[in-house]
């Protein structure tokens, strides 16, 4: 046991002060109190704090919009164990997991009782599959796991894997409260695993199939595919897993080293989901441009295939023998080190000598950068990573690189490769000297500061990128993981968005980079053309085991809420679903608020299940819950210069995600004269992607009260809508 | 992207939807305290009937993002042509337009704004508003970056709350006094005063966060926060507290897309007075749940009904009062002998001695603290009043804040119509002037004008009727809200609770006499 931190934990030592003047009742504070330690002073309605039930944990600092209440003293929480690192005697040829578990009950249960069970949990948002983690830990706490399992199922099916892989003093435990106040955060992952090590993960509950159950065609099945078939299947559906590779698993299988995540525990989802009656097609590629056959087959296809493309650097004398790149390296050496494999064959084959003190040159310090050298330690190999970041700024986990280092790699920060040499074979590196002064500031090459490093091998692992072909067929991606505009005011009011104070979390925005992975999660939710849905890496781009999970699963749902159908789908199939339409408009006066409701009443009196909303309360929820939209605006500028569509819908459009080729419908209001307010609409939905079927334009006297013509002209638009939206589906039966 | 958390309000239109948000799952606040339960707010809740936001044309205004804007940029362009007429323009002060405009018009407006409405000038002035535009670095947008170093104000001075805007006001009375700037003296003197404000508020306001000199340092806030009381405008108020009480963002605090947080650190859910609202209606655009109105109230409704008496209230009150005797003392015979006698011994250039001054102000507060005191050893019952505690000064207990808070803010009304009463001569006898010194701008005004010459009511005589008529309507006023205040607040704690009630009537009575007996001494000097 290591014990990390040494803390008082007397009551008195801590003393909250309420600012009274700026105190002004609202009570964030006493609502998100772990402690129950804040209550109202009935006469002046003001925060009043209990010292001696204080835990000194600052959510209250961190949650009052006045800045009114302060604390000090120490943190009230226990000292954290973790369980030492395994430590292999012989390093070569040894890949058990180097990191373990709590070994008994009380380590877990000692653990658990650190946690606070924040009423507004800030690991939750920090987890990016938002796991319940209070109430699990609390599980913990009681001992029962068949809960604590149940709670994950919520979120997350496979628990195993994450609590193993995950980054958490980026994630959960860099959120946690007791890590955002400057302390040592409970020890989230480990209790995860804890979990999973003493009841196998529970397979997935298929309910009893539909007489025509819905057909879903997945493309890969790493963690986003995983999580995308896992929904599926409980929910009856017919799933197919399309897998380039001969097994399944994607990255944790193929690119995660044992020591990290031992085989059994990478293979075990997809064990269950075969089990559970997934189709599961290995060594089937599925290029681009077969999406299209795909979807005559199934009715909707989730695209999973990752991004598996080495990013390879360029210089002089890399395209020398000897150069190669991290998933090359990565299967062939887990192969070589894994039961009947031939350690010296693969180094044999990869043409670099066996001898002592062979070095290999690995491009890049990131978590793959760690696993290819970690590996190579393994094969008997010296290992040199580097990488041009400073290391204030390192890309890979702390404890990966710490536990490198402990293993003998060097890892060489502020260096970047100029020029390999050789004769025929790679035998020199040329590493120039860099300087970065900031996170995101890329590094400056100096001129004339370099390193000569002999090398028998360089293994490229800078990273992958999305397959062109992919990208081109989906033009929408990848998807920008960034959070514009202002937070949601749940996020800043949990006070997850202060800036952490924690070394543990190593300086990471964790708030800042939790909700920026809300992009990513809500536009999985998306589609990205019609009946076609993207999770994973192949929507944002390289990203994290649990965050593709996520998303697979936020897809599965999407879909199944969506209820798509292909062309061949009879009447019976598409009656299980009723069109979804989002009228969204923006409106000044009230003129156009009141025309969408008109235009919404008539469309559910066709049969549509429709919601109506202001442009400002539409997000990605609503978007994700419409088949189709009706977008309505008045129209604002001179009519003697230009007419546009409302400044607030312009901007609404332009924020937009991409639309997924979901009809759109769009009408205006106007006083005196549209102009082509209309027509500029209707581009920048299409644009979107967005098909119109249908405009209008609504004049003075043509408001929503006109009542003495029936069909009025918004029930007349309303019809129109309802026939193209309500029978696009239609016509496709036919 | 709109901000996920504003559901739409039609709520999601298929309930066996599988996308559940895990995040919303997992939070389990705490049940927040109802004040309802105890009765708290019930006094100072304003009907909902007086909510003027349900109009659609006052909504579609509140609603606009320049409605602030477009309130000061008037004031603000006013304000700027007295620094520069002031400096540039003629020294007859009667002629110059900074001086017309700043002392024969608007100071006086500014007390009327006060008595009827509130914080009426706050919403308006271009002092705080100029600050505000350079801290926003915007006019009207809402922008999410500001300008400066975003301090909050030391806690050591919070506490005492208005009470350094006491300070600053009495401060710039003397400078005005010192350098007969009203008086009115040389009209570069208004501009000089004028940019000093303007300055000092800039430097505040890149100091520090939000309205941070409006609520502690501007020299009219702990005026027009404790005489606007009287005011018939509530601010920005709750419509349903339970919706408060249920929201977990605070967007009317914190800020969103729509609104900024509100910059004088009043909450719509928990406002019991118009006292710190300054009818900016950043809380109205912030609410995602439409749930902040714009009220209305019967006048000296936040005399009356607030059940938080504020410390820093009652000695503004009590200071104010003083400051305003001292300016009715000061036209008198004896206060000038007084007055010289000092400066001579002092060697003090001139008048207003810096003594005299602050001695007769606190000492006039030290009188009504020492009414509050006697009023506490006649009347408190000792097993009803509470035992001295509290935190810090503006929430402090003690059995002689218990009859000082209420009695001071019973007077109120006074004190409000004896700065208004005070300001009156300079307005009708001189009001005219404002279109001449405008017309001098164009060269067709002079001081040989009928107009100049003319003036609303001169006779002293005129004058002082109205202002003893105004005096009696405010000390009758007074004698009302101590009544009632009376009534509420020290009745339950004392042991004659009729007679503590006639007591404070004739405080307010007493006060009010008092001040009109000055007036009629003092023969309508300006």
């Amino acid at each position: 046991m290591t014990a990390i931190e040494t803390r008082p934990t007397a009551s008195t030592e801590r003393h909250v002060t309420v600012l009274v003047d700026r105190c002004a009742g609202c009570q964030e504070c006493v609502i998100r109190c772990p402690a129950g330690a804040l209550s109202m002073e009935p006469v002046t309605w003001t925060a009043l704090a209990d010292d001696a039930l204080c835990v000194g944990c600052r959510q209250c600092e961190r949650t009052c919009p006045f800045n009114a209440i302060q604390v000090e003293g120490p943190l009230a929480v226990a000292e954290r164990h973790d369980p030492p690192l395994h430590h292999p005697v012989q390093l070569r040829g040894d890949v058990s997991e180097t990191r373990r578990g709590f070994a008994s009950w009380d380590e877990a249960v000692a653990e658990a009782s650190r946690c606070l069970t924040c009423p507004d949990p800030t690991c939750m948002r920090g987890c990016p599959a938002h796991n319940d983690i209070p109430q699990f830990v609390k599980a913990v706490a009681e001992r029962d796991l068949e809960r604590a399992h149940a709670i994950l199922r919520r979120t997350s099916v496979m628990p195993d894997v994450c609590s193993r892989v995950c980054n958490q003093a980026a994630q959960c435990e860099g959120s946690c409260t007791w890590s955002l106040a400057g302390g040592v955060p409970v020890a989230i992952g480990r209790l995860e695993r804890f979990i999973a090590d003493q009841v196998p993960v529970p397979p997935p509950a298929v309910r009893s199939g539909d007489s025509e159950p819905m057909s879903v065609g997945i493309i890969g099945s790493g963690p986003a595919g995983a999580g995308a078939a896992w929904d599926l299947v409980e929910a009856g559906v017919q799933v197919t897993v399309y897998e380039k590779d001969a097994t399944p698993g994607g990255l944790p299988v193929w690119g995660m080293p044992d020591f990290t995540l031992p085989d059994a525990v990478a293979r075990r989802p997809w064990e269950q989901l075969v089990e559970a009656g997934v189709d599961l097609r290995c060594s089937t590629p599925i290029p681009a441009e077969s999406i299209d056959h795909l979807l005559t087959v199934h009715d909707a296809v989730i695209v999973a295939a990752g991004a598996s493309v080495p990013i390879r650097l360029s210089v002089p004398g890399s395209d020398l023998e000897g150069v190669t790149d991290a998933t090359a390296f990565l299967q062939g050496a887990k192969d070589a080190l894994g039961p009947g494999g031939d350690a010296d064959g693969f180094l044999a084959q990869m043409g670099c000598p066996t001898e002592r003190g062979t070095r290999i040159l690995v491009l890049g310090a990131g978590n793959t950068a760690m696993d290819v050298a970690r590996l190579a330690r393994r094969l008997g190999l010296e290992a040199t990573c580097v990488d041009w970041l400073d290391e204030r700024f390192a890309l890979a986990r702390p404890d990966e690189l710490q536990e490198a280092r402990d293993e003998g790699v060097e890892v060489r920060f502020s260096r970047t490769l100029t020029s390999l040499a050789g004769e025929g074979r790679v035998a020199r590196a040329t590493l120039a000297h860099t300087t970065q002064a900031s996170r995101g500031e890329t590094p400056k090459v100096s001129t004339t500061q370099f390193d000569e490093v002999e090398v028998a091998l360089v293994v490229m692992a800078m990273g992958y990128r999305i397959d062109a072909d992919l990208r081109t067929a989906l033009p929408a991606t990848p998807v920008a993981k960034k959070h514009t505009g202002y937070a949601p005011g749940r996020w800043t009011a949990s006070g997850i968005l202060h800036n952490p104070a924690s070394s543990f979390n190593h300086g990471y925005p964790v708030g800042t980079m939790a909700l920026d992975r809300e992009v990513g999660l809500w536009a999985s939710t998306l589609p990205q053309r019609s009946r076609v849905w993207v999770a994973g890496d192949a929507l944002t781009g390289p990203s994290t085991v649990v965050e593709a999970m996520a998303q697979g699963r936020r897809a599965a749902r999407a879909v199944l809420d969506a209820h798509p159908a292909r062309p061949d789908r009879g009447a019976a199939f598409r009656a299980q679903h009723e069109t979804r339409v989002l009228v969204v408009y923006a409106s000044e006066g009230g003129t156009t608020a009141k025309l969408a409701e008109a235009v919404g009443d008539e469309l559910r009196v066709q049969g549509a299940l429709v919601t109506v909303a202001p442009v400002d309360r539409v997000g990605p929820r609503q978007l994700a819950a419409a088949d189709a939209l009706v977008v309505g605006t008045w129209v604002e500028g001179l009519v003697v210069t230009r007419v546009h569509p409302a400044a607030a819908m312009r901007q609404w459009i332009e924020a937009l995600p991409t639309l997924g080729e979901r009809p759109v419908a769009t009408f205006v209001t106007y006083g005196v004269n549209p102009r082509g307010a209309l027509d500029e609409l209707g581009a920048a939905l299409t644009a979107k992607g967005g098909v119109v079927v249908a405009e209008e334009t609504f004049g003075p006297r043509e408001r929503a009260t006109e009542t003495r013509i029936r069909p009025s002209k918004p029930e007349a638009f309303a019809h129109r809508v309802a026939a193209r939206v309500l029978r696009t589906l239609a016509t496709a039966v036919a | 992207m709109a901000a996920p958390t504003k559901a739409p309000s039609t709520g999601h239109p298929n309930p066996t939807t599988h996308l559940v948000d895990p995040v919303a799952v997992a939070i389990r606040t705490r049940t927040p305290e109802d004040p309802a339960a105890i009765g708290r707010f019930a006094a100072t809740d304003p009907a909902p009937g007086l909510d003027i936001a349900r109009l659609p044309r006052v909504a579609r205004v509140l609603r606009d993002r320049r409605f602030q804007f477009l309130l000061i940029l008037p004031n603000q362009i006013v304000f700027w042509l007295v620094i520069g007429i002031g400096v540039l323009g003629t020294a007859v002060p009667g002629l110059n337009f900074a001086t017309a405009i700043t002392w024969y018009l608007w100071f006086a407006l500014v007390f009327v704004m006060m008595v009827v409405v509130g914080r009426a000038w706050c919403a308006m002035c271009p002092f705080g508003g100029f600050g505000e535009w350079v801290q926003r670095h915007a006019f009207w947008r809402r922008k999410g970056t500001s300008i400066g170093l975003g301090l909050k104000m030391p806690e050591g001075v919070a506490q005492y709350g208005f009470l350094l805007s006491v300070a600053s006001f009495l401060l710039l009375t003397w400078i005005e006094e010192f350098f007969n700037i009203a008086g009115p003296g040389n009209p570069m003197s208004t501009s000089f005063m004028v940019l000093g404000i303007v300055g000092t508020a800039l430097l505040f306001f890149l100091l520090f966060e939000r309205r941070t000199f409006c609520r502690y340092v501007c020299p009219l806030s702990a005026l027009i926060g404790s005489v606007g009381a009287m005011g018939s405008v509530a601010g920005f108020r709750t419509r349903d507290r339970e919706t408060c009480l249920a929201c977990t963002t605070k967007d009317c605090m914190r800020g969103d897309a729509d609104g900024y947080g509100c910059p004088w650190y009043t909450w719509p859910g928990s406002s019991d007075s118009n006292a710190a609202c300054g009818l900016c209606s950043e809380c109205y655009k912030a609410c995602p749940s439409d749930n902040v109105g714009l009220f209305l109230q019967k006048p000296l409704t936040s005399v009356v009904a607030p059940t938080r008496r504020r410390a820093d209230v009652a000695w503004s009150v009590a200071l104010l009062f003083g400051l305003v005797v001292y300016q009715q003392f000061n036209a008198l015979a004896p206060f000038a002998n007084l007055d010289s006698w000092l400066n001579a011994h002092t060697h003090f250039p001139q008048y207003p001695n810096p003594i005299d001054y602050l001695g007769i102000i606190v000492a006039v507060a030290l009188v009504m603290a020492g009414v509050g005191q006697v009023f506490t050893r006649a009347f408190a019952h000792a097993d009803r009043v509470p035992t001295s505690g509290g935190r810090t000064f503006v929430d402090r207990v003690s059995p002689f804040r218990t009859y000082f808070l209420p009695l001071m803010y019973g007077i109120i009304p006074v004190v409000g119509a004896d700065y208004f009463a005070r300001q009156l001569p300079k307005f009708f006898q001189h009001v005219t002037r404002v279109p001449v010194s405008v017309g001098h701008l164009f060269g067709v005004g002079s001081t040989s004008s009928a107009l100049y010459k003319a003036s609303v009511i001169g006779s002293n005589g005129g004058i002082i009727a109205v202002q003893v008529g105004v005096m009696a309507v405010g000390t009758l006023a007074a004698m009302w809200t101590s009544w009632r205040v009376a009534g509420r607040d020290l009745v339950p704690v004392s042991r004659h609770g009729r007679g503590v009630q006639v007591a404070a009537v004739s405080l307010a009575a007493l006060l009010g006499a008092a001040t009109i007996v000055l007036y009629v001494l003092m023969n309508a000097a300006d």
